[in-house]
């Protein structure tokens, strides 16, 4: 009994000091090395599962993932992330499978995970047998994140990879049921940032993903289906990831809606320095909760953010006034347009050339709405006319083709006249004839 | 004598009018309770005359390539001085030739006018038929649009399915493996010169077996009562004309013809593509068909027995040249023709409803 006991003590002991030797060596270089190739046998012949579905708990867990983890998918077998000697376990000597000396390092703690990930994920030799166009980045970027950061100051409870990656059952991120592929991810970011109790200490907010929820972002990833659609990780960054701040927040916006951020970067090159805490795009969108933009954000209404920072007699006030004056008269006399020659088309005129020059008109309403951006009331002037001109064209040019079809049934209606009056002659001629 | 009476007693001694004249004066058409069928034929001649005419005029401005067939319809449509009336006149006259085409076929065929010896007329009344309809299929691809590109498309893969030549049919119609440019050139060729050359001499045949033959009494009709063509008969042939102009002027006016979207080979094919309602009741028929039948691949067999049934229907003068007039077989003859009708007219309107699509 107290063989057992110390022998137990002993193999503990052992295994303790081994998981510190390896924490304490350092990630990624003097961590265990990778596997050279992806090991035979494959995971559900090795001992590591045949033992592991005798148990209950937390041991039977990871044989339950065999069939759908990424892993093992790709060949990798328990060892390959455990170490250890599945062979010797072949004989029923669980002591023999558990030998440090073969590298078996039992469950990592929280702050060795993001270095046990890494030993493979890291290497870039390793990881490109198995896509050349890998990222080997993710640990590097994850020790510059605020939770790598925690992590590596002894904090174990920030993410780390098998919060959002999951741990056995991990699935490729294009895999729709992974936990990262971007129509889950939120959900996956929200487990913790949702969570008052977990965001407590830290003093983060936990609205986040609710306004996200509401935000014409999560309209265009959930209901339209566009997984190209901005979640979490494409403004804070994946394994990067930090709070944009507040100087950034251009750039980030800026890395989809470029010609804005082109636009704000010329106004910076003008030295606006005091216009610069109005022109960070969260001044007038917001961040999480980006509602879909409408018209009447600009100018000096009700709904307008504009008057967030221009009062009544200033430039900015007048121009958002005319701007919004502008925008107005534009879509206006481009809906009246359209409708009319749509009628036009629907009566049988031919209207596809002014139909076509139509989509200048439109082309001019989206750029002068870009344009808002450039806080250039002359640019922005200088497209809204153009725009509005090319409209009325098309409302003439829909005048006409209802003129023209006037003419057209006039012309139909004196033809018809003529017709039916040869058709009385023709019949006359015929009855004089056979009297 | 006058300056007039003149020029007119100089044609005659060069032309001999006056020769046919007399020949219309004598010839005599019969006059009785279905004499009314009789003017499709000439109704028939009208509107081909009228896709002569305004075809001729579309001609001078249209431009036969995959990248300006498009633009120069949309050019006549909008900045040709009535431009858009003629090229809607020639599309609804074109369907209205076909509708008319099929009625005096019908009227022909249940009337027994095929019956001997006017066998000859009925093949080629067929042949015009089938010319009329290698009319339309070609024209439709002109404009350069996305249904007619499409339905092309499916025209022609139809064509490619049957057995044995199929393959060959179809890279003789497309020009090559798809329907390109090179398939709007070749259909162009097909619809300006050798569909014309060859409904010219057919038709020219055909209008020369009328008059050789005469108006065939319909079996069971005793009337003797006749009136002469010139100008009796003529003059009505006339009046038909005119409601017929009558009515291509309306459609025309308040339905023009329309353009659709100009053509684009990488698009994805739009929903309810099928081709023009006179070849529905065949593409009906053929979606209908099961994949496999006894083995056969259905779009196969369906191909085979249309074609069967074409061709039992040209030959139909010789299957029952008595037409009834002497007995025999002729009542089968009638069912079998409205069942043809109905068929037609069932398939037809299945592949307008929407499920059909």
């Amino acid at each position: 009994m107290r063989d057992s006991l110390f022998h137990c003590l002993a193999r503990t002991t052992l295994a303790a000091v081994a998981a510190v030797i390896i924490a304490l060596a350092g990630p990624p270089a003097s961590a265990a090395e990778p596997p050279s190739t992806p090991r035979g046998p494959g995971p559900l012949e090795t001992s590591c599962v045949t033992c592991h579905q005798q148990l209950d708990g937390a041991a039977l867990e990871p044989t339950k993932h065999t069939g759908d983890d990424i892993h093992f998918l790709k060949g990798l077998s328990c060892h390959d992330c455990h170490g250890g000697n599945p062979a010797a376990g072949a004989d029923g000597d669980p002591d023999a499978a558990h030998d440090v000396k073969k590298g078996w390092t039992g469950k990592p703690s929280r702050l060795q995970i993001p270095e046990f990930c890494a030993k493979c994920h890291a290497d870039a030799t390793f990881m490109k047998r198995f896509n050349p166009q890998a990222r080997t980045d993710e640990y590097s970027e994850y020790r510059t994140s605020v939770h790598g950061k925690r992590n590596a100051g002894g904090d174990t409870r920030p993410a780390v990879c098998v919060d959002c990656h999951g741990v056995h059952g991990i699935r490729a991120v294009g895999d729709t049921r992974s936990s990262v592929h971007p129509s889950n991810l939120a959900d996956t970011c929200a487990k913790c940032h949702a969570n008052p109790e977990t965001m407590r200490p830290y003093g983060i907010r936990t609205d986040q993903f609710a306004l996200y929820k509401t935000s014409v972002h999560a309209r265009a990833l959930y209901e339209n289906g566009d997984t190209s659609a901005p979640t979490c990780n494409d403004c804070h960054g994946s394994h990067g990831a930090v709070p944009p701040g507040v100087d950034h927040v251009s750039n980030v916006c800026g890395s989809c809606h470029s010609r804005e951020a082109t636009m704000f970067r010329e106004i910076e090159k003008k030295k606006h320095l005091d216009l610069e805490p109005c022109i960070q795009c969260l001044v007038c969108h917001g961040n999480h909760a980006v509602k879909q933009p409408t018209d009447d954000m600009i100018g000096v209404g009700p709904a307008s953010t504009c008057t967030g920072c221009h009062g009544e007699g200033d430039a900015g006030y007048k121009a958002a006034a005319r701007m919004a004056e502008d925008l107005g008269r534009l879509s206006g006399r481009l809906g009246e347009a359209a409708a009319i020659l749509e009628k036009a088309e629907r009566a049988g005129v031919e209207v596809g050339p002014d139909k076509f020059a139509l989509q200048k008109a439109h082309d001019d309403l989206v750029e002068a709405k870009v344009l808002v951006h450039s806080f250039d009331i002359d640019k922005f002037v200088g497209v809204s006319t153009e725009g509005i001109k090319v409209a009325e064209e098309g409302i003439s040019a829909g005048n006409r083709a209802f003129d023209e079809l006037s003419y057209r049934r006039l012309g139909l209606s004196l033809s018809l006249l003529v017709i039916l009056a040869v058709i009385a002659a023709l019949a006359m001629k015929i009855r004089r004839l056979e009297r | 004598m006058s300056s007039l009476e003149r020029l007119g007693a100089w044609v005659e001694e060069r032309v001999g009018l006056s020769a046919i004249l007399e020949l219309g004066r004598h010839k005599k058409i019969p006059s009785h309770r279905h004499t009314l069928w009789y003017y499709l034929g000439g109704m028939t001649l009208f509107l081909f005359l009228v896709q002569v005419g305004s075809g001729i005029l579309l001609l001078l401005y249209y431009r036969p390539s995959s990248d300006q067939a498009f633009e120069s319809v949309q050019f006549i449509m909008t900045r040709v001085p009535f431009g858009w009336l003629v090229r809607s006149i020639h599309s609804w006259s074109a369907n209205l030739l076909v509708f008319v085409l099929f009625l005096h076929m019908f009227s022909v065929y249940f009337l027994k006018a095929y019956r001997k010896p006017r066998e000859l007329t009925w093949v080629s009344g067929m042949l015009l038929l089938f010319l009329m309809m290698g009319f339309g299929f070609s024209g439709y691809l002109l404009p350069w649009n996305t249904l007619a590109f499409f339905a092309t498309q499916v025209g022609t893969q139809v064509a490619g399915a049957v057995p044995v030549v199929g393959h060959f049919m179809l890279r003789f119609l497309r020009g090559g493996e798809q329907v390109t440019g090179g398939t709007l050139t070749r259909f162009y060729g097909f619809h300006v010169a050798v569909l014309p050359a060859l409904a010219t001499g057919v038709l020219g045949l055909h209008l020369y077996l009328v008059q050789r033959h005469g108006m065939s009494t319909p079996p069971g009709v005793d009337s003797k009562k006749e009136m002469p063509f010139l100008p009796n008969f003529l003059l009505r042939d006339l009046i038909g004309w005119c409601l017929a102009l009558g009515c291509l002027a309306a459609l025309a006016a308040f339905f023009p013809w329309e353009l659709g979207q100009k053509a684009d080979p990488f698009a994805p094919a739009p929903a309810g593509i099928r081709p023009e309602w006179y070849f529905c009741w065949m593409f009906q028929t053929l979606k209908l068909i099961p994949g496999h039948v006894l083995g056969f691949e259905g779009e196969i067999l369906g191909i085979l027995g249309i074609s069967a049934a074409g061709l039992l229907w040209v030959m139909v003068p010789f299957l029952d040249p008595t037409g009834g007039a002497g007995g025999g077989r002729s009542r089968f003859f009638t069912l079998v023709g409205w069942i043809a009708v109905v068929f037609i007219a069932v398939m037809t309107a299945a592949a307008y409803m929407p499920a059909g699509r």
